[in-house]
């Protein structure tokens, strides 16, 4: 059974007077331990395409199905909690709460799932390890660089266990050594956990490293 | 969410927001602070009053002349009041005194020192332990002698005479010999007269030759329990109807003023309580405001939140925890304060510091009320915020 399946996804949006159409019938199918890049040029809808599939945002019209469950939208909670179980979302911008430490912002996927708090620090723990960013547990994120937010962001997306990656342009306020330091991550990560990880990227060297690639335009896929 | 996690979460962005935090806190620091300074002050006096008549006992009834509103009534006539007891045998035994005030001293300082005339049952009805010397008796009839209070034996010795038991005193152009001292009482509220602290004490027969005035228009009496009060009272009213003349009284028992200080308090209280609510009403508001400014400055933490699998109640919860922890924080200092203020209260009016524990629960009460109440609205928001937007801000 595949992991994802879009079929024939609309996104509008009214913009005063007229109608736009960010994504123009999207069909596209992921199987289980995917590692998937999604290319195309600003603005043709690659982000909105994104949030349709992390459940942060819902179609207009079209189905999706997630491991053959059929998505509804009227339950918030249900899709809160398949966001928190089988998602791990990495942002361009890492998005890591800034009052927090590196460690406590690891573990807060599990703090929304009733974890034991000894539990949650030492699963963060093992998951810091794992993207080799230990030594900067008790650190706030302004005290680190952008590589190394990214990595801590990295490691929250996994330490709730997911199914799926979603990384939007991970690599985009990267320059291009740290962001193939984190290319490396994550195809480690999809060979060693068979996690099915999505990119977005504007970077064709990053595209190319993945085994499979969607090219965007105008809120269509082609080819 | 872990509670515990939550509440960490929430210390951490009050301190981090401190200028708003305090601002807000000011609001109920106020509203809590009042309440408990009303509660505590309200229950020091209520103390104060109890503690009277837990000493005197509440077998003591006052009985004054009621001559109404034309002003010229009678006055008792001494052996009408000594004969009561014989004809209403609920009455155990009475004691009239009238009073007139002095002043002691010579040229510009003069203290006011409040003379009154007795008998010898006024002591044990009033409870009057003797310090030195003895009470007067029915023996000092027509003599000049006086037992002093406490305070007067004080202003004695302010005005020079270091030993007051035994010397000689000129209290409205007579000399007494202070033949005793008795200690201090507590004053007012109870059924004891005013002023005693600071009175000199002398036998009725002196005084009625002496005053100005030397109309008996008041007597205590200790009572016993046969009879139903209303029952006491018509005992009474018809006696003195009967003999002399007419006369009316107006009787009033122990309990009945303690019924009459509790329903004072009771609106006092409210009142207060309504002044207190008002304010607490003001800092809720600003609650309320302080929160909605966090929620709209925290829209990419909610987003991020929400992203990484938080349920609705989840943010709410978070808001409503903060908003509570704002106003406990506020509680905790308005009722320091509140009970700073009693303490400074019962400091200056010399009267006993007792902790109200109910308004203490009260106050920690409100405040949580408070909290969840005004932050309820700013953390729905928080938590009905569309997740893509939020994160997008
Ligand atoms: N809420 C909205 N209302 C109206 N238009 C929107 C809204 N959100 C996105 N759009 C439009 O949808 C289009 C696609 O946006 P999206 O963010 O998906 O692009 P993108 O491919 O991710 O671009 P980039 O590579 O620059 O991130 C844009 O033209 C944008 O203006
Ligand atoms: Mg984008």
């Amino acid at each position: 059974m595949p992991l994802l399946v879009f079929e024939d996804i609309w996104k509008s949006y009214q913009v005063g007077p007229t109608v736009l159409d960010v994504l123009k019938g999207i069909s596209i199918t992921v199987e289980k331990g995917e590692l998937l890049a999604i290319v195309g040029p600003s603005g043709c809808g690659k982000s909105t395409l994104m949030n349709i599939i992390g459940l942060l945002d819902k179609p207009s019209s079209g189905s999706y199905h997630i491991e053959g469950e059929k998505i509804g939208y009227d339950d918030d909670r249900i899709l809160s909690s398949i966001r928190n179980k089988n998602i791990g979302f990495v942002f361009q911008q890492y998005y890591l709460l800034p009052r927090l430490n590196a460690l406590d912002n690891v573990g807060l996927p599990l703090a929304y799932r009733n974890v034991p708090k000894t539990e949650i620090a030492d699963r963060s723990m093992e998951y810091l390890k794992r993207v080799e960013m230990q030594d900067r547990a008790y650190h706030k994120p302004d005290e680190m660089s952008g590589g190394q937010q990214q990595r801590v962001a990295i490691a929250r997306a996994l330490v709730g266990k997911p199914t799926l990656i979603l990384a939007d342009e991970p690599t985009g306020a990267l320059d291009s050594s740290t962001g193939q330091d984190i290319m490396n991550l994550f195809t480690k990560i999809n060979e060693e956990e068979g996690v099915t990880v999505i990119i977005i990227t504007h970077d064709l060297k990053i595209a190319a490293q993945c085994r499979r690639s969607l090219k965007m335009i105008d809120g269509r896929i082609c080819e | 969410m872990i509670l515990g996690a939550n509440l960490k979460e929430a210390l951490t962005s009050l301190t981090t927001a401190k200028q708003r935090t305090i601002l807000a806190l000011i609001g109920i620091v106020i509203g809590i602070g009042s309440v408990i300074g009303m509660i505590s002050i309200g229950a020091i006096v209520q103390n104060e009053a109890l503690k009277q008549f837990k000493e005197m006992g509440i077998d003591i009834i006052t009985v004054r002349q009621d001559s109404g509103n034309t002003g010229k009534g009678g006055s008792f006539r001494l052996d009408t009041i000594r004969e009561l007891p014989l004809h209403v045998k609920d009455v155990k035994e009475v004691a009239p005194y009238i009073n007139s005030s002095v002043s002691y001293g010579q040229g510009r300082k003069t203290e006011g020192i409040e003379m009154m005339g007795v008998t010898e049952t006024f002591f044990r009805i009033n409870k009057l332990r003797i310090k030195e010397g003895r009470q007067i008796t029915d023996l000092d009839e027509n003599r000049y002698f006086c037992v002093i209070g406490n305070g007067a034996a004080n202003i004695l010795r302010k005005f020079g005479i270091a030993q007051p038991m035994g010397s000689q005193v000129a209290l409205g152009q007579r000399i007494y010999t202070v033949i005793g001292v008795i200690d201090k009482v507590p004053e007012g509220g109870g059924m004891r007269p005013y002023g005693l602290n600071n009175a000199a004490i002398i036998h009725i027969s002196t005084a009625k030759r002496t005053f100005q005035s030397p109309d008996i228009n008041v007597f205590l009496a200790r009572v016993g329990t046969e009879q139903k009060s209303a029952q006491l009272k018509q005992s009474i009213g018809d006696y003195f109807t009967f003999k002399a003349r007419g006369l009316r009284v107006n009787v009033q028992t122990a309990e009945e003023l303690i019924e009459k200080m509790q329903a004072q308090m009771r609106l006092f209280t409210l009142l207060l309580g309504a002044i207190g609510s008002i304010a607490l009403i003001v800092g809720g508001i600003g609650v309320m405001n302080v929160m909605l400014i966090s929620v709209t400055e925290r829209r990419k933490e909610i987003g991020i939140r929400r992203a990484l699998g938080a349920q609705q109640s989840d943010i709410q919860s978070q808001f409503i925890i903060e908003s509570v922890m704002l106003c406990l924080v506020g509680g905790l200092i308005g009722i320091i304060l509140g009970t700073f203020v009693s303490y400074l209260f019962a400091y200056f009016t010399k009267w006993e510091f007792v902790v109200s524990y109910m308004a203490i629960i009260l106050g920690f009460g409100v405040a949580t009320a408070v909290g969840v109440f005004f932050g309820y609205y700013p953390a729905r928001t928080a938590s009905r915020m569309d997740p893509i937007k939020a994160l997008r801000s």
